[in-house]
């Protein structure tokens, strides 16, 4: 059997492996990505205190411990049955977009930005962030950190920590935020806002300038039609803090909306012998295995999912720029798996605006930001959108509030057989009768995942901060065809 | 001379949170004025924000080597890593090329970098302690990161 091994798989944390198994004439049969998994989380959280649960979950990922903060947060209240305050309410969501501007700022000019500025069969040397600043110049380098460390120092104010944030309690915050504070809050998103336009000129000057990368977005190898799941407000806009999940069918027509609450009834949970992760399905269609279209229930989160199902941005210069994409790439939905890298930048410019008409609202320094809980907890669901997609946190507890029962559905998981079927797809297009794929044709291949920013195992910083993902070819007898190898110290 | 030490990892995932328990036997034995003591689960882009403005950094972390023992502890300066310059996740940078990039960047960076890590074996099961061979190095490694902010003779790599 012939193996292609892609060492560690650049930009991918946890020790992730793509198989790819080829047929008697060389040709791609199968794909598959394989993750390992942490054990034991659900059995940690047990019989511990379910307020503590928010300063928990934010453990089980490095990558966006303010998602989990935020859902768990949420699904205490709800546990508690306590709905916090206005100022509250306002004061997570200004909280959260600048998680969200935080995040994908650093998805994009870090990993997708260097397929597309430096180019996705250039050099890996070169093919990284070092290698954006220095084609794009060294002053979008310092955007990037400065706008970075606004959104940290946002988060960092409210969170009541720098990097573990400890805010969220049942029935509301910590504690509210002072007119110096919100003041200065409102400065840095202004200039959060210019940024998030920067993003999409940038993306406008340098992909969708390019004829060869806008052919990429569209053809054939990243297109994929499915499902789509988001959040949205009560106009079927894009909110990532609190609404209704709404689910369109690859013709872009809305098949379900829900409460966050009713989840069991809408998501069906697949397994299968080769993965420990599941394969999240809509159970109204049914498993029909790892295929496209309407007949399978396979959907997709994530920024270009919350668009499709959305009918628009909430704030105008986002709507602007979410219209350009839709007319750009030919309405709605969009299947094109590479434009989900537009849809996060649209996503950038979203946030930063709604962040500063957070900070604006006045209402958002008012002091009373907790209603203390006084109900007997039991069960509860809180969701968000993570940056990577829905994150639901359910919980259920005795009637002392400690911990029987704890169940996460979380982004990367919901788009673990869409990313399955996105790399067969484009292992299929680009290996074919047996021809040793090179490094730019497997990069080719990690950029069908890597447009999901998937959040793998990814608690684990153990040095040197990156783990290997093995991209092995196997040959019909399941010999290693070949294998490509960067290292690990 | 304004330091940071460091201790990064997950403190609820075995011996990912050696750092963790590390710097927290360090909290309150220096002047804080001078000597900040952090523990934190993120890495690249988000370190960044962390070490800026800071003199002198001790890093402690877990790692992994091909022929590692467990509990064997390294004193690391970032040069000592030979890795390409990947950036090496799917969120982020790796410490080295984040360290790269604020260099590049003209940023104010930390004048040293010394990074202890110290070689563990689990790193997927949940729980709150290291594995024993990890827990019984914790001691010397705070004794050697103390012993590093004395500034007097460098611990020396163990063997």
């Amino acid at each position: 059997m012939k193996k292609i091994t892609v060492d560690p798989i650049t930009r991918l944390e946890g020790h992730g492996r793509i198989e790819i198994f080829l047929d008697d004439d060389g040709n791609v049969a199968n794909a598959y990505l394989q993750v390992p998994e942490f054990r034991g989380f659900e059995k940690f959280c047990e019989g511990r205190p379910v307020e503590e649960l928010p300063r928990i979950t934010p453990r089980i990922c490095g990558v966006c411990p303010s998602a989990h903060h935020m859902a768990s947060t949420k699904a205490t209240d709800a546990v508690y049955h306590v709905d916090p305050p206005p100022a509250a309410k306002k004061l997570r969501e200004l909280y959260y977009c600048a998680h969200m501007c935080h995040s994908h700022i650093a998805h994009f000019y870090v990993l997708a930005a260097p397929d597309f500025v430096v180019g996705p069969t250039a050099d890996p040397a070169e093919r990284n962030i070092l290698g954006v600043i220095a084609k794009v110049g060294l002053e979008v380098g310092g955007e990037v950190i400065k706008h970075r460390a606004y959104a940290q120092d946002i988060q960092a104010v409210i969170g009541g920590k720098a990097t573990h944030s400890v805010c969220g309690l049942p029935g509301g915050m910590s504690r509210a935020i002072t007119e110096e504070e919100r003041a200065d809050f409102e400065e840095k998103a202004k200039s959060m806002v210019e940024f998030g336009k920067f993003g999409l000129k940038l993306f406008d000057d340098v992909v969708l300038g390019n004829k060869e990368y806008v052919d990429i977005i569209t053809g054939p190898i990243y297109t994929m039609q499915s499902y789509y799941m988001g959040m949205v407000d009560a106009n079927n806009k894009v909110n990532f803090y609190e609404g209704d999940i709404r689910v369109v069918d690859p013709e872009g027509k809305e098949v379900a909306k829900f409460k966050p609450a009713d989840y069991v009834d809408y998501i069906g949970e697949h397994t299968e012998p080769w993965s420990y992760l599941k394969f999240p399905f809509l159970k109204k269609v049914g498993w029909k295995g790892l295929e496209e279209g309407k007949d399978s229930g396979v959907y997709r989160v994530a920024p270009l999912a919350r668009l499709n199902v959305a009918d628009g941005m909430a704030t105008p210069m986002a709507q602007e720029a979410y219209e350009k994409m839709y007319s750009t790439l030919g309405g709605k939905p969009i299947h094109a798996t590479l434009a989900f890298h537009w849809a996060r930048l649209i996503e950038i410019l979203y946030a930063a605006e709604r962040l500063l008409e957070l900070c604006q609202d006045k209402e958002v320094i008012d002091p009373n930001v907790r209603t203390i809980p006084t109900a007997t907890p039991d069960e509860g669901v809180g969701v968000v959108e993570a940056p990577r997609g829905t994150l639901y946190h359910h919980y259920k507890t005795d009637e002392k509030g400690m911990v029987e029962k704890v169940n996460l559905i979380v982004a990367t998981v919901q788009n673990n057989p869409a990313m399955n079927m996105s790399i067969k797809k484009a292992a299929q297009k680009l290996i074919t009768a047996g021809k040793v794929a090179s490094e730019g044709l497997l990069n080719m291949v990690e950029m069908a995942f890597r447009a999901y920013d998937p959040c793998l195992a990814c608690a684990t910083h153990t040095l040197p901060g990156q783990m290997p993902l093995e991209v092995i070819i196997r040959d019909v007898e399941g010999n290693i065809v070949h294998q490509l190898s960067r290292n690990l110290c | 001379m304004k330091t940071l030490i460091l201790g990064l990892g997950n403190p609820i995932l075995s011996d990912d949170s050696v750092g963790f328990h590390v710097v927290q036997a360090l909290v309150g034995r220096f002047d804080e004025q001078e000597v900040t003591v952090m523990e934190s689960d993120l890495g690249g882009l988000s370190l960044l924000d962390l070490l800026l403005g800071y003199d002198r950094v001790i890093i402690v972390d877990s790692i992994q080597t091909v022929k590692g023992k467990i509990g064997q502890i390294y004193r690391l300066k970032p040069e000592d890593f030979v890795i390409p310059r990947h950036t090496g996740s799917p969120h982020d940078v790796s410490l080295i090329a984040t360290l790269e990039l604020g260099k590049r960047l003209g940023l104010e960076m930390p004048k040293e970098i010394v990074i202890f890590a110290i070689e563990v074996q689990d790193v997927i099961n949940f729980g709150e302690k290291c594995t024993p061979e990890v827990e019984q190095v914790i001691p010397k490694v705070v004794a050697m990161v103390a012993s590093e902010l004395k500034g007097g003779e460098k611990p020396r790599t163990e063997e």
